[in-house]
């Protein structure tokens, strides 16, 4: 406990009291030096009169005290010694006068570079001085605000907007200024100055928060004796004894006052006939049988929201808000969620506006009630500017502003980025509970995933990457990049590329949601050197990481793994390693082994065979001969020259759906072309020829590397995906007489990534057949165009 | 007084930290840097894709000590910071005309 004693924020009734009192004292201050200097001077033709937070009677002890003088017309401006000598007194009497001297028109015409002054005139009183003239103003400034109200409502709204922006436009800040940031006295106030200007219905109830905010920003004054209203860690601990709960009362305000600025922001902004306002009115065409669009806002059709989260995965599925009428009939709203509720929203390119949306209306601890264990927590330390609850959000809403071309292929490159935003949105909800947070988290996670039914290979990935999420960023800063033992170890961590994608990304929207400086060119590129090290290792290991003497197994099955790559043990569970097992029994007494199966959406076809020349490529044609969709494979060997291999393709007509015959059909087939008996060139001949756009997204990019392992050459392949690109691909290879001795093709959103190790004649490939290889395998990338 | 500036590998730098505190070196500045010396930078191939990198991420220490502590401090600076590789980094001594504190206006070493 510390030995300061702690001065909490005043009640409300003493708030008022003392902005009250600090008012009246400043008021007959200023009255008395006016009475001396300038009164005696003019008695006709100036007045005194209190603008802004003075205007209003809110006066903070430190704050600066707005003045203004105003004379009958800018002949009758009182000289500038008069106004020295007035302004003199205030100034010795400690008090900050802010002084400006206008004539009566030029307070009711607006001022394009000085709109502060305008909207400072909104708060005006009369404080001594010519009662005749002031009355002028009164007129003629109600005239002006009849006629230019909505012109100065638009110029209050875009300067908020400007400010709020500085601020990130989050009231979460774990340091707020309680003035300036979002959700802070000048929202409140802009709230106010919006609803005079153009009164609307409905309008909140602010009093709480000002009360609040007000007596916070009175202790901040009075604790550094001045104009200063950072409520810094330091002013936390001097104003509550539980500054934790202190800052849950500050976000619980800040949050009402947010709202309520917004919508009134809104409302000022958007007019009918304006092209904006047509553009929302077009997006109302969004409208469904229980969600109505309007002005970008969604509204229920029925009384209750659905008991799932399909309003929030419509919300993130067009980038819509939530109106305030919905936020309302949400009030204590609890979903009903299973695992595909939360797979199906943020499988949504803009799932982290779905998740705002359900933070707003106070759905998300309703769904998610770990939530709460982050929510407005503050944890302190040098980097971190927002709350936990708000960095996690912030991380989600970065994965989709990637701007940096490097990761922005990577995210795109990830199979299902839906994981990914779950695991972030897990990945710090065990701070705050003393332990590592990393590992709490896991916890938490898991039970979460328990409770919401997520199935084994879901769960697998999320905890790997909860429980990893700091590793990277602990190789990035203390890790020497350049030692091979740095890539060994990390390789062994992560386990496969695929891992290791959704690895770096999540630590690119971690270190990007910790600030907004936080992400700096260094540090993308420090990320950006980790990933590539791990590639290099994870591709490499490819050949030259096998099993060998496979612990734990009986002798046979020891012997189908001795030589597979360890990969193949990392991306394949026991019980598809028992079924492969038990296809290799088989191979007794048949050449193959093929098995199919529906998984998921797509097909998975599994290959075991004896290896032979072309054998891959002339899979890769009969797969392709049905039409089908080739979106992954892999070839592996063990050690007794048996081949692995296994393809995942979609079937976008839906033979193989609507025509169950034709699987065996397709069996069939793949067991004739690697016993030789059918041609898979002539099987695809009889294809017809795929509409292809004649110009490429992707630039086809194909390159060789001899240094990757000790006897094959890696052969990297990143080109625009088509039908029977692999077919052409690894046909070439062959026809080039080369032998592919393990191959992973991945594609995503149109990329194929291909990597093929490759040998000729039992060695790596010469630098002439590299050459004459690459054209052909550009060639092929291109495609029959 | 001597200013000593010097540019080490990231992942050295809580060794540097550590070493510097063992001889009784506290105040540092430390920026995250991003540079080049005679290697000038590599390419890279990733995917096929060869791009060059020739700014390195590095880290930069500043600190300024009397003249006599310096000797000590530029060896511990660069045992601590050095793996023997190419990209350990260098190490800068400048002298120092004067320092202020200015909490209290104190001059020379004694603002140190």
């Amino acid at each position: 406990m510390k030995e300061v004693a702690v001065l909490p924020p005043p009640s409300p009734e003493e708030v008022r009291q003392t902005l009250a009192g600090r008012t009246a004292e400043v008021e007959e201050r200023v009255r008395q030096a006016y009475a001396k200097t300038l009164e005696p001077l003019f008695l006709k033709d100036l007045a005194l009169v209190a603008v802004g937070g003075f205007g209003r009677s809110e006066l903070f002890p430190h704050s600066d005290v707005d003045l203004l003088l105003l004379a009958e017309s800018d002949k009758h401006l009182p000289p500038r010694e008069n106004i020295a000598a007035f302004l003199q007194g205030l100034w010795d009497s400690g008090l900050r006068p802010s002084h400006s001297v206008h004539s009566v028109a030029d307070c009711c015409v607006e001022h394009e570079d000085n709109a502060e002054f305008t909207i400072s005139l909104l708060d005006r009183r009369m404080l001594a001085g010519d009662a005749v003239l002031y009355r002028s103003l009164e007129d003629k400034f109600r005239q002006f605000q009849a006629k230019r109200g909505h012109s100065l409502a638009h110029k209050i709204s875009g300067l908020a907007e400007g400010r709020r922006a500085k601020y990130q436009n989050t009231i979460y800040h774990l340091e707020p200024n309680v003035k300036e940031t979002p959700g802070g006295l000048r929202d409140l106030q802009t709230t106010r100055w919006l609803l005079s200007l153009e009164p609307r219905e409905g309008t909140p109830d602010l009093s709480a928060a000002f009360s609040l905010l007000s007596g916070v920003r009175l202790r901040l004054h009075e604790l550094a004796g001045r104009d200063q209203n950072a409520l810094s860690f330091d002013a936390q601990e001097s104003i509550s004894e539980h500054p934790a709960a202190l800052m849950r009362d500050y976000y619980r305000q800040a949050r009402v006052v947010d709202q309520a600025v917004r919508q009134a922001i809104e409302a000022s902004t958007e007019k009918a006939g304006t092209l904006l306002g047509r553009f929302h009115e077009w997006r109302s065409r969004l409208s469904t049988a229980e969600f109505t669009v309007s002005h970008d806002r969604v509204l229920l059709r029925t009384h209750k929201p659905p008991q799932d989260l399909s309003l929030f995965e419509f919300v993130a599925r067009h980038g819509l808000r939530i109106a305030p009428d919905t936020i309302d009939r949400l009030q204590g709203f609890t979903p009903e969620t299973k695992w595909d509720d939360w797979k199906h929203m943020l499988s949504l390119p803009k799932a982290s506006v779905g998740l705002r949306a359900m933070q707003e209306a106070s759905v998300l601890p309703n769904a998610l009630p770990e939530w709460r264990n982050i929510e407005c927590l503050v944890v302190r330390d040098f980097y971190h500017r927002y709350t936990v609850d708000e960095h996690t959000l912030v991380a989600i809403g970065s994965l989709e502003a990637v701007t940096d071309g490097r990761f922005a292929d990577l995210m795109s490159e990830i199979d299902d980025p839906w994981l990914l935003r779950f695991a972030l949105l897990m990945h710090d909800i065990g701070k705050g509970s003393g332990r590592d947070h990393a590992v709490a988290s896991l916890d938490i996670a898991r039970a979460v995933m328990e409770r919401l039914g997520a199935p084994e290979t879901d769960r697998e990935i999320i905890e790997f990457l909860v429980l990893r999420h700091l590793d990277l960023s602990s190789v990035m800063s203390s890790r020497d990049l350049y030692d091979g033992s740095t890539a060994r170890a990390l390789a062994d961590r992560v386990g496969t590329l695929e891992r290791l994608k959704q690895l770096t990304m999540l630590t690119y929207a971690d270190i990007s949601a910790v600030n907004p400086q936080a992400m700096t060119p260094w540090r993308m590129e420090q990320l950006w050197r980790v990933y590539l090290m791990a590639y290099e290792e994870l591709t490499r290991e490819l050949v030259t990481k096998r099993i060998h003497d496979a612990p734990g197994m009986p002798a046979e099955k020891a012997s189908f793994l001795e030589g597979l790559p360890t990969r193949y043990l990392r991306t394949h569970t026991p019980e598809e390693i028992d079924a492969h097992f038990a296809l290799a029994q088989q191979l007794a007494s048949r050449p193959v082994a093929v098995e199919i199966h529906h998984e998921r959406g797509f097909y998975k076809l599994t290959l075991l065979t004896k290896d032979r020349p072309a054998l891959f490529a002339s899979v890769a044609g009969a797969i392709s001969s049905f039409g089908l969709n080739i979106l992954k494979a892999e070839a592996f060997s063990n050690t007794s020259g048996m081949v692995v291999d296994t393809f995942t393709f979609a079937d976008p007509h839906r033979t193989l759906d609507l025509n169950p015959p034709e699987v065996d059909r397709l069996r069939g087939v793949v067991r004739k072309v690697v016993e030789g008996r059918q041609d898979a060139d002539k099987l695809l001949r009889g294809r017809p020829k795929p509409f292809l756009s004649s110009r490429l997204k992707i630039r086809p990019r194909v390159s060789f590397k001899d240094d990757a392992s000790d006897g094959a050459t890696l052969i990297e392949i990143v080109s625009e995906d088509r039908p029977g690109l692999l077919y052409d691909l690894a046909n070439a290879i062959s026809l080039a007489g080369c032998n592919i001795e393990v191959v992973m093709i991945d594609t995503e959103a149109h990329k194929a990534l291909d990597v093929f190790y490759v040998t000729h004649q039992g060695h790596k490939l010469a630098d002439d057949l590299q050459s004459e290889l690459k054209s052909e395998l550009l060639a092929a990338c291109i495609g029959p165009r | 007084m001597r200013k000593i500036e010097a540019i080490i590998q990231p992942h050295k730098l809580e060794d540097a930290k550590e070493a510097l505190k063992n001889i009784g070196v506290d105040g540092m500045t430390i920026t995250e840097v991003r540079g080049h010396g005679r290697q000038k930078g590599h390419t890279e191939v990733y995917r096929g894709m060869e791009y060059k990198v020739d700014l390195l991420p590095k880290v930069k220490l500043e600190m300024v000590v009397t003249d006599e502590r310096a000797d000590e401090v530029i060896r511990t600076l660069a045992a601590a910071a050095r793996t023997g590789k190419i990209g350990d980094g260098k190490i800068f001594v400048y002298a120092v005309a004067d320092a202020v504190r200015i909490r209290n206006d104190d001059r020379g070493e004694s603002a140190l």
